[in-house]
């Protein structure tokens, strides 16, 4: 698998700038007052959890790292990834497609290698680093490859593009020039419906190095 | 999806014993390697499993490892690592093609060996939940039904084909497979792990309850020996094998010493061609020997009313896998 | 990035200027907020219940088990919640007219009794999560009496065929007539006395699902006697009404957001069944109620294109003139008619004498429905696929054959401007295609045989009514209000940059709000391609309206803001408005394995002026791929036996991916008819049209053999050929 490790700056950071704030996150800094450093344990219930009747569930407390923020959270052992990110830890960005590992609108990174996040146990991401599409610009700052995505037109409607963006990245960490061959085969469990392939392999291609935008 | 409960194995051992403790008290357990195939099957209801034995937390049996009697791939190890190990390309150039034919590379990151050996048939009967031979019922809904995608050899009295791209390789290398259960380890020979429906309707291989694939040593290849694993899908990448074609030929010049010649995608379990490798034995490929291997590749064929165009699909594929690899 | 080639006019100040989508930062960051993002204070989730038979009356259904699963709030069925759907099923297919809705004899709730097809709406769960939600439809208990199913619209029109409505299963029209769908014009016999050879031929087209990413959703919340719906709608303003007509209240007592959407293509028109049952369930529980559709209830329970039957008889005199076309057509329309099962492709010839009869017909597959230019592709599929046999047949090239016979200017019928001729002289100058087509079909020697195909078209771009409003304040800042959606095209991009080209400003100065009925004025809509030319021209005259104030009054000071309003409705003074194109594919045949492969892929369409030459590009790009798509992958495949649908999803339906497509080459012959905004024409629809069609033209070119059935599959290829 490929590392893909956090520079040090970004860890410090509790959330990153442009992420949308989730009601759960928004609460937990209500609540506590604190700055969330990477280090932070951060422990908190989602409303979802709090309403949930299911005792029957059985549940597990586990510790990921998402986008440089550890998380101490207890999940129930049925919860996908896709759902404690968007649900628990309220990072919305990652979508839902077709909850079967077809369409790759899920698409995270774990522990830097994209993985189909509908199709992961939240439980089996104990300990791991997730990295998703609200991980990616910095202080509001794009990377180069959304700036590419941007500048290309490579989302139409949008819902496929975060699922790109983290296959594209996992690319890009292995091999920052790739041709346009390259790039289809790493991105080829991402559908795009609206069928925007060409613009996202010309955003993928104009991101590597010598690339034109 | 339903309630179920997830078990972090901390080795092969405290797995398999997990998954018989959890038979034990009623409850219906799955090893989950990379999960991806086994997740769709507990959303869709077609698999009953209720206990998730994680083997992720398992450090051993990950390792791809070349040994003086030849390479010992780890039943954890994911199917990015095989196809990206150097011994694997450089010594089982087929299990690497093979691997990197499977799925995309979201699945190929977490996928195991041992998961894509064991898969669970793709057929859409099965997969959209009929009570048939695979779910415990008694019958193929095939037969009488859309069989356009499924067996043309050894089919009966259910008609999936086996869906393993990695598979038809491990025969043609004859591996061995080391089985780990709750009463020890065993070996079987990769050819007896797989199994025809006429001797079990139900599972497609020799596991017992509560056992698990382990580890596959592919044995050293004798000189001059290649290999190739040659795939049609319905589209660039993310189906299942029309017809996959493994071929490993050990040559002493121009000339075949042995063959091995091994289909998936048209057969409930890989599919081995004898009949075909005894005819390229001894001798040299050249196009016409290819095209009459190919011919011969479905003497034993016994199409469904829909799937006979399996039948020139695997003689080409046969053919051209034999005359690529002469080639290449 | 690649560009299309353009042709014809000189960008203006904003307009025909390439231009980053003004909200693509939130698209790339994950902050766009879709619908199913939006989590409310107390929101729970629900779950719909589907039909497992493909004709079933319910004798009864027991929510007890399920009402008393801890965490479920509410249970409903038809028995709690007989709400008509009236976009579900309307007589004729006329979706946006009520008194053919209250006309309609053939009524569609959100749950029904029979239950008419696999996927049919049963029952629906709230629940505090999704998970016990779904849980809890596990344990509603229904008694089902099976009743027999017909799956083939021929099957289904035969006197003894199972009736899936009282009246037999031919749809009903707008005046609730069992009549099939008929177009004459000239004398049909005549044509054919007249002609020197009749060619036959039959075609068949597959189910063909919308497959948008976002499946549908809805999240419903009532503050009094006012509902608010977060849902992704593709006209938010005809949903508003849809919905309050079923609901029994007033426009103004509901409000739809929809902003940010996964794509639709035709699915998510109108209001859905989603909207009306978590706006049923939040109404009797009181809380916010956030329905989601598995992938598989989208499948099956929204809607895709109609499949068809296509019988053609045409008429050719021996210089290659066509004398007469006939048609008769069979549409699986599911066992609610949502569209109108229509085939077209036809009407682009010039040819006096044509008859089409065309048949809705009543099955039990899922439900057939709007997709990407409803009723064009699989007719011009079947109508070009007999005219290139014919032109092969009788040695003319089908371009020179299209050439003779295709629609042109008459006395009678002028369009506002014409440039079929040229998309077709354009294309195919492009694509070489002398060089790349084979005289001979079939004639490359081996396995691997190349060939090519094209198709042409003529599509509406008829203007029409809708509302814009732009606000200037003091400091010279302008914000657009306007109703769209955002389902991909970019319409919110497009409309500002029109606003910013008729204010004279920069893009920069022009803020645009939109996706809410509460906050924007009546918008068409994304459907029919529309939303630019008459949504566009409504923005127009919206900000001539505000230049005549500020020219009257000045600019406005201090807290005074200036707004101007239009809703206009233009006409194109008795004139025919079309856009046109013409596709060019090459295609690489492997006649041993069965498989096609697209090669070259030329399309050259006139769409008036280009507002913004990228999204306009990629709009045609995505479009011929989803055609490529319907050519060659996409079905659904039934088991005749049971019933059962067998190949829903995007695993089964082989939809393409990024290593299954050639870069699409895209030209624009620009031209300002003078009518619409700046003489922008329509675009999002028109290039699914030709693929289908010059795909096929292109296998058959290649392999000498004509594909008589959509989509073109290894099996049926490989069956052709040993044929």
């Amino acid at each position: 698998m490929n590392s893909d490790s956090f520079d040090p700056e970004a860890e410090k950071q509790a959330v990153a700038p442009d992420a949308p704030e989730s009601p759960s996150r928004r609460e937990f800094l209500e609540t506590t007052g604190a700055t969330v450093a990477a280090s932070t344990v951060v422990s908190f219930a989602t409303p979802a959890m709090a309403q949930s009747a299911d005792t029957a569930a059985p549940r597990t407390a586990i510790s990921v790292s998402v986008n440089g923020v550890r998380h101490e959270v207890e999940v129930e052992d049925r919860w996908t990834l896709a759902e404690l990110l968007r649900d628990a830890i309220g990072l919305t960005g990652t979508k839902i497609g077709c909850d079967r590992s077809e369409c790759g609108a899920c698409t995270v990174l774990m522990n830097g290698a994209p993985v189909y996040s509908c199709s992961q146990l939240a439980v089996w991401a104990d300990g791991a680093e997730i990295r998703t599409v609200e991980g990616l610009a910095r202080n509001g700052e794009l990377t180069p490859l959304q700036q590419a995505f941007v500048d290309n037109n490579a989302p139409q409607c949008g819902f496929c593009t975060s699922g790109q963006l983290m296959s594209a990245t996992a690319l890009l960490a292995a091999n920052p020039s790739p041709t346009a061959d390259e790039a289809r085969a790493a991105l080829v469990g991402n559908l795009c419906r609206c069928s925007n392939y060409n613009a996202i392999v010309e955003a993928v291609v104009a991101a590597g190095e010598g690339g034109v935008a | 999806m339903r309630a179920l409960s997830n078990h972090d194995a901390s080795s092969i051992s405290d797995a398999v014993q997990a998954a018989a403790r959890a038979r034990a008290e009623g409850r219906i357990p799955a090893f989950s390697g990379g999960g991806t195939d086994l997740l769709q099957q507990v959303k869709d209801g077609t698999d009953p499993a209720n206990v998730i034995i994680n083997l992720r937390s398992v450090d051993e049996a990950r390792e791809i490892e070349e040994g003086a009697g030849g390479i010992s791939i780890g039943g954890l190890a994911t199917l990015a690592q095989v196809m990206d190990a150097a011994a694997v390309r450089t010594r089982l150039p087929a299990l690497a093609q093979a691997a990197e034919s499977v799925g995309t590379p979201q699945i190929r990151n977490v996928a195991t060996v041992a998961g894509n050996m064991t898969q669970r048939p793709w057929c859409w009967y099965y997969r959209n939940g009929f009570n048939c031979f695979k779910s415990g019922g008694d019958e193929c809904f095939s037969v009488n039904g859309e069989n356009g995608q499924h067996a043309i050899f050894g089919g009966g009295p259910s008609f999936i084909v086996h869906p393993s791209d990695l598979a038809p390789v491990l025969v043609a290398f004859e591996a061995v497979f080391q089985l780990a259960g709750p009463d020890g380890e065993r070996e079987v020979p990769a050819a007896e792990f797989f199994v025809l429906p006429r001797v079990d309707p139900v599972n497609e291989n020799v596991l017992g309850e509560s056992e698990m694939l382990a580890r596959i040593l592919v044995p050293s290849l004798a000189e001059n020996t290649v290999s190739s694993y040659y795939k049609v899908m319905d589209r660039a990448a993310w189906t299942h094998a029309e017809i996959g074609v493994a071929t490993v030929i050990q040559r002493d010049g121009n000339a075949v010493v042995d063959a091995r010649v091994v289909l998936s995608g048209v057969a409930p379990i890989p599919w081995r061609l004898r009949a075909v490798e005894e005819f390229l034995t001894g001798r040299q490929i050249t196009a016409e020997v290819a095209q009459e291997a190919g011919n011969m590749s479905i003497g034993d064929a016994q199409p469904l009313a829909n799937n006979r165009h399996k039948l020139p699909m695997t003689s080409a594929a046969v053919e051209r896998a034999i005359i690529g690899l002469a080639a290449g | 990035m690649t560009q299309p080639t353009r042709i014809g006019l000189e960008p203006l100040e904003t307009i025909g200027n390439d231009t980053p989508r003004i909200d693509a930062v939130e698209r790339v960051t994950g902050a766009a907020q879709f619908t199913r993002d939006v989590k409310l204070p107390g929101m729970v989730y629900a779950r719909v219940l589907r039909s497992p038979h493909p004709h079933a009356r319910i004798v009864s259904i027991d929510v007890s088990a399920a009402l008393a699963l801890p965490g479920v709030l509410d249970v409903i069925t038809h028995e709690t919640s007989p709400i008509v759907w009236g976009s579900g099923c309307v007589s004729g297919g006329r979706q946006y007219n009520d008194p053919i809705k209250d006309a309609t004899i053939h009524r569609r709730y959100i749950f029904n009794n029979p239950v008419r097809c696999v996927g049919d709406s049963v029952a629906a769960v709230a629940a505090t999560d999704r998970n016990i939600a779904e849980a809890a439809l596990d344990l509603i208990e229904v008694e089902y009496e099976e009743l027999p199913f017909v799956l083939e619209p021929e099957e289904a029109l035969a006197d003894d065929a199972p009736r899936i409505w009282p009246e037999g299963n031919m749809c009903p029209d707008t005046r609730n007539q069992f009549e099939p769908m008929t177009s004459r014009i000239g004398d049909v016999e005549a044509g054919f006395a007249e002609a020197d050879r009749i060619f036959e031929q039959r075609y068949e087209t597959g189910f063909v699902h919308n497959a948008q990413m976002e499946p549908r959703c809805a999240l419903a919340t009532w503050e009094g006697d006012k509902l608010t719906l977060y849902t992704p709608s593709q006209g938010i303003s005809n949903c508003r009404h849809d919905t309050a007509r079923d609901l029994g209240l007033q426009d103004h007592q509901v409000r739809i957001i929809a902003q940010y959407m996964g794509g639709g293509f035709g699915n998510k028109n109108q209001n859905q069944d989603a909207d009306l049952v978590a706006a049923e369930l939040s109404r009797r529980i009181g809380r916010p109620v956030m329905l989601e559709y598995t992938r598989r209830d989208d499948w099956l329970g929204v809607h895709g294109r109609w499949p068809t039957v296509q019988e053609y008889r045409v008429g050719v005199k021996d210089d290659g003139t066509v004398t007469a076309m006939q048609l008769r057509g069979y549409s699986g329309m599911g066992p609610y008619r949502k569209n109108s099962g229509g085939i077209s492709g036809m009407d682009y010839y010039a040819c006096p004498n044509r008859l089409r009869e065309i048949y809705p017909v009543y099955t039990n597959r899922t439900t057939s429905g709007n997709f990407r230019a409803p009723s064009d592709p699989h007719g011009v599929y079947g109508v070009e696929s007999i005219m290139d046999d014919i032109a092969y047949e009788m040695g003319i090239d089908p371009v020179d054959f299209a050439l003779r016979n295709m629609r042109r200017p008459t006395e009678e019928m002028q369009f506002t401007n014409y440039l079929l001729e040229e998309v077709i002289t354009t294309g195919a100058e492009q694509f070489d295609w002398q060089a790349r087509r084979r005289v001979q079909p079939g004639s490359d020697e081996g396995p691997l045989k190349s060939g090519a195909g094209f198709s042409f078209m003529m599509f509406r771009a008829g203007l029409g009514t809708s509302s814009a409003v732009v606000r200037v304040d003091s400091q010279g800042q302008y914000i657009l209000y306007v109703g769209v959606t955002d389902i991909g095209p970019g319409a919110k991009t497009t409309m500002g940059m029109i606003a910013a080209e008729a204010l004279g400003v920069p893009l920069s100065r022009v803020e645009v709000v939109w996706g809410d009925t509460d906050r924007t004025p009546y918008s068409v809509g994304e459907s029919g391609s529309r939303t630019t030319i008459m949504t566009g021209y409504a923005v127009v005259q919206a900000a001539e309206n505000l230049k005549r104030q500020i020219a009257d009054r000045g600019m406005p000071d201090g807290a005074d803001v200036l707004i101007g309003t239009a809703t206009p409705v233009p006409t194109t003074d008795g004139l025919i408005r079309q856009c046109f194109a013409a596709h060019f594919v090459e295609v690489e045949v492997d006649m041993r394995m069965g498989t096609t492969r697209v090669l070259k892929y030329t399309a050259v369409h006139e769409s008036g002026r280009i507002i913004n030459p990228t999204t306009a590009r990629d709009q045609i790009r995505g479009a011929a791929i989803q055609g490529i798509g319907q050519a060659l992958h996409e079905d659904l495949l039934y088991d005749p036996r049971n019933g059962q649908p067998l190949s829903p999803g995007y695993y089964r339906g082989r939809h393409l991916t990024h290593q299954d497509i050639p870069d699409i080459d895209v030209t624009f012959i620009e031209t300002d008819d003078g009518y619409g905004p700046f003489g922008a024409k329509t675009a999002g629809e028109s290039g699914i049209i030709l693929a289908p069609a010059a795909v096929a033209n292109a296998v058959a070119n290649a392999t000498g053999r004509r594909m008589r059935s959509l989509p073109i599959t290894r099996d049926k290829l490989l069956q052709e050929v040993s044929a």
